[in-house]
């Protein structure tokens, strides 16, 4: 079904390639397109074979930018560019920061949740997108938000070194993503940055430490206080029990949070509307997008033990016959395991590159 | 834990490294983001700040548009991660429309707004890592977006944060600075030397106040000079690219050495 030439890997070219690419493509057009430019651009994938406005094939990603480590206060961040070219005259892609921010948590009194818990935020830049007013990009940024939400809230996608005292402190794992430009497939580039901010994060080891007050006047009485303070049933008097923690290393970033290999990527699948074909193709930009807005989000996560569909949503107006979805669904597989091995060695190769750069540094000095 | 920062040390050191009157690193990226008409990302030292501007160009609400000039609308967006701390401010928050308000009463008389009645200049500034001069930032962030787009403005405007510790004025100011010692932020419009901006919300001695005003300005003044040096780059590159046809050896592109040569 129009799958073309063989696509090339995402990361091909990345940042140092040279792409000449008409600029305006890369621009949000000005809302709503007229009807017969959507045909146009219809008609043009529904050819034997396929044409796009930029000559690419129909799962040809544009290359993609990933950095790790831009957000220096943050206590993991990533920046994700989708269709970003080097060269001075063209458009910048589809750019997105994500960074995850710990914060404590009292799981007794506060909002704390035993485990820890992640919250993500999306907020959408008003430079990403000049045609809409504040309320109606407040309304896409909650939408956004809701979709990460619902996507990644599963317990088994929950990293597992959130806790700090059991019961007592844990901590709370803000994920922002902030879309600074959007020239299409924003989504693949919100999940690609939130996985990447997530790889990035060092959680900070913590050590559990008692406050033990002098015995009491009472004389021998025993006040036994156990590593999680529950305390001794000996206790006939309110012992001011100060469970705390301390930093172990304060100048240490921590250990990594421990949730590599089962988070999920995302693949867009934009629908072609054709009367009996199936007609399907990722990777867009916002004249396509707008011509065609019916889509579907599938997250796939790739582990050894086996793959998984984490999440599936239609979104756009229009409709999928039911016959189609194993199609949709085998197709969407593929790209997605493409993308997840091209990530994680991206990611393997930020780590090294931040390793190395902060070895240079510490040598000239 | 060890004993409190000095700002200032005897060896005449700031808490960074720098000496007194030193400004911070300046990193200027022109490059376009999105579908701005200028757009820059602006560095001082570990204070980044992107603006874009879009414009002018219709408005979207008609009852903002004034008749004989052109309206300029701000946005300022802080993200959560900026600061050390993690803080989530809605776009309507008190402080934040007040910053957007002090950047716009900065631009109101350097930018040619009678050139374009009935029409909408938007300027979206997003602070993406804050460690002191934030407004300093923004508001010259603010003159390269509104230089890369085009816009006819009357002069840069430059602005410089300074302080007082003790008796010994400092530029250019990083957070644990800020938090502790009096400032001011100033803005400049080098060519004249008009300010259009003057800010302070600690308390400083009159005496004192002379002495960093003048600094501020003249630190403003060597600000340009960078400004525009990054302008002039991008405007070159562009022409060059502009230029595609192969030039015969010694013809000289009349657009480019005119206007180049102006200094």
């Amino acid at each position: 079904m129009g799958e073309g030439t063989r696509p090339s890997s995402p990361w091909e070219g990345c940042v140092t390639g040279i792409e000449v690419v008409s600029s305006s493509y890369h621009q949000t057009p000005p809302f709503p397109l007229s009807k017969y430019e959507k045909t146009y651009i219809q008609a043009a994938l529904r050819e034997l074979s396929p044409i796009r406005a930029d000559g690419r094939s129909l799962f040809d990603y544009r290359s993609t930018a990933l950095e790790t480590g831009v957000a220096s206060l943050a206590n993991g961040s990533a920046r994700v560019n989708i269709g970003k070219t080097a060269g001075e005259e063209s458009g910048s892609g589809a750019e997105v920061i994500a960074a995850v921010k710990l914060e404590v948590e009292d799981v007794l009194e506060g909002e704390g949740v035993d485990g820890g818990r992640i919250v993500f935020t999306v907020s959408c830049s008003p430079a990403a997108y000049p045609h809409l007013s504040s309320t109606a990009l407040d309304d896409l940024s909650y939408d956004t938000t809701i979709i990460l939400n619902q996507c990644l809230s599963h317990p088994s996608l929950h990293p597992k070194n959130l806790t700090i005292s059991p019961r007592r402190k844990s901590w709370s794992l803000n994920l922002d993503i902030m879309v600074l430009s959007d020239s299409g497939n924003v989504y693949d580039a919100l999940f690609l940055a939130a996985r990447s901010a997530l790889w990035d994060a060092k959680v900070p080891k913590t050590r559990s430490v008692q406050y033990q007050p002098k015995s009491n006047i009472l004389g021998d009485q025993d006040v036994e206080m156990s590593a999680d303070g529950s305390g001794s049933i000996f206790n006939t008097r309110e012992v001011a029990k100060a469970a705390d923690f301390e930093l172990a290393d304060w100048w240490d970033e921590g250990e990594p949070l421990r949730v590599n290999r089962e988070w999920p990527v995302c693949v867009t699948l934009n629908l072609v509307p054709a009367k009996s074909l199936l007609m399907y193709f990722a990777d867009v930009t916002p004249h396509e997008e707008a011509s065609m807005p019916l889509r579907l989000l599938l997250l796939f996560s790739f582990s050894p033990s086996g793959t998984r569909l984490r999440s599936m949503r239609l979104m756009g107006d229009g409709e999928v016959q039911l016959e189609s979805m194993t199609l949709l669904l085998e197709g969407g597989e593929n790209h997605a395991k493409k993308l997840f091995e091209a990530l994680g060695k991206k990611l393997e190769e930020e780590d090294l590159r931040r390793n190395q750069k902060a070895q240079v540094k510490f040598d000239l000095r | 834990m060890a004993s409190r920062v000095e700002i200032l040390n005897d060896g005449g050191f700031r808490s960074d490294g720098r000496k007194q009157y030193e400004l911070r690193d300046i990193v200027i990226d022109l490059s376009q983001q999105g579908s701005a008409d200028g757009s820059v990302v602006l560095s001082h030292g570990l204070t980044q700040v992107s603006a874009s501007v879009f414009g002018p160009r219709e408005a979207k609400m008609r009852s903002q548009t004034l008749h004989d000039r052109a309206n300029i609308n701000i946005e300022v967006t802080f993200a959560p991660f900026s600061m050390g701390e993690r803080r989530k401010r809605s776009r309507n928050d008190k402080r934040v429309l007040d910053f957007a308000s002090t950047i716009k009463a900065t631009f109101e008389p350097a930018i040619q707004t009678k050139l374009y009645p009935r029409s909408q200049i938007d300027i979206y500034i997003n602070v993406l890592q804050q460690d002191g001069g934030v407004l300093q930032a923004c508001i010259n962030a603010t003159t390269l977006a509104l230089a890369a787009a085009g816009i006819p403005l009357l002069d840069f405007v430059c602005a410089v944060t300074g302080g007082v510790q003790s008796a010994s004025p400092l530029l250019d100011l990083t957070t644990l600075e800020e938090n502790d010692v009096p400032h001011l932020t100033v803005a400049v419009m080098p060519r004249t030397g008009n300010i259009t901006l003057l800010t302070m919300e600690t308390r400083l001695h009159v005496d004192r106040f002379e002495e960093i005003f003048q600094l501020v300005t003249s630190a403003g003044h060597v600000l340009h000079k960078e400004m525009k040096a990054a302008i002039k780059d991008r405007t070159r590159t562009l022409v060059a690219a502009m230029s595609v046809a192969p030039k015969a050896v010694g013809e000289k592109d009349p657009l480019y050495s005119e206007r180049m040569d102006d200094s």
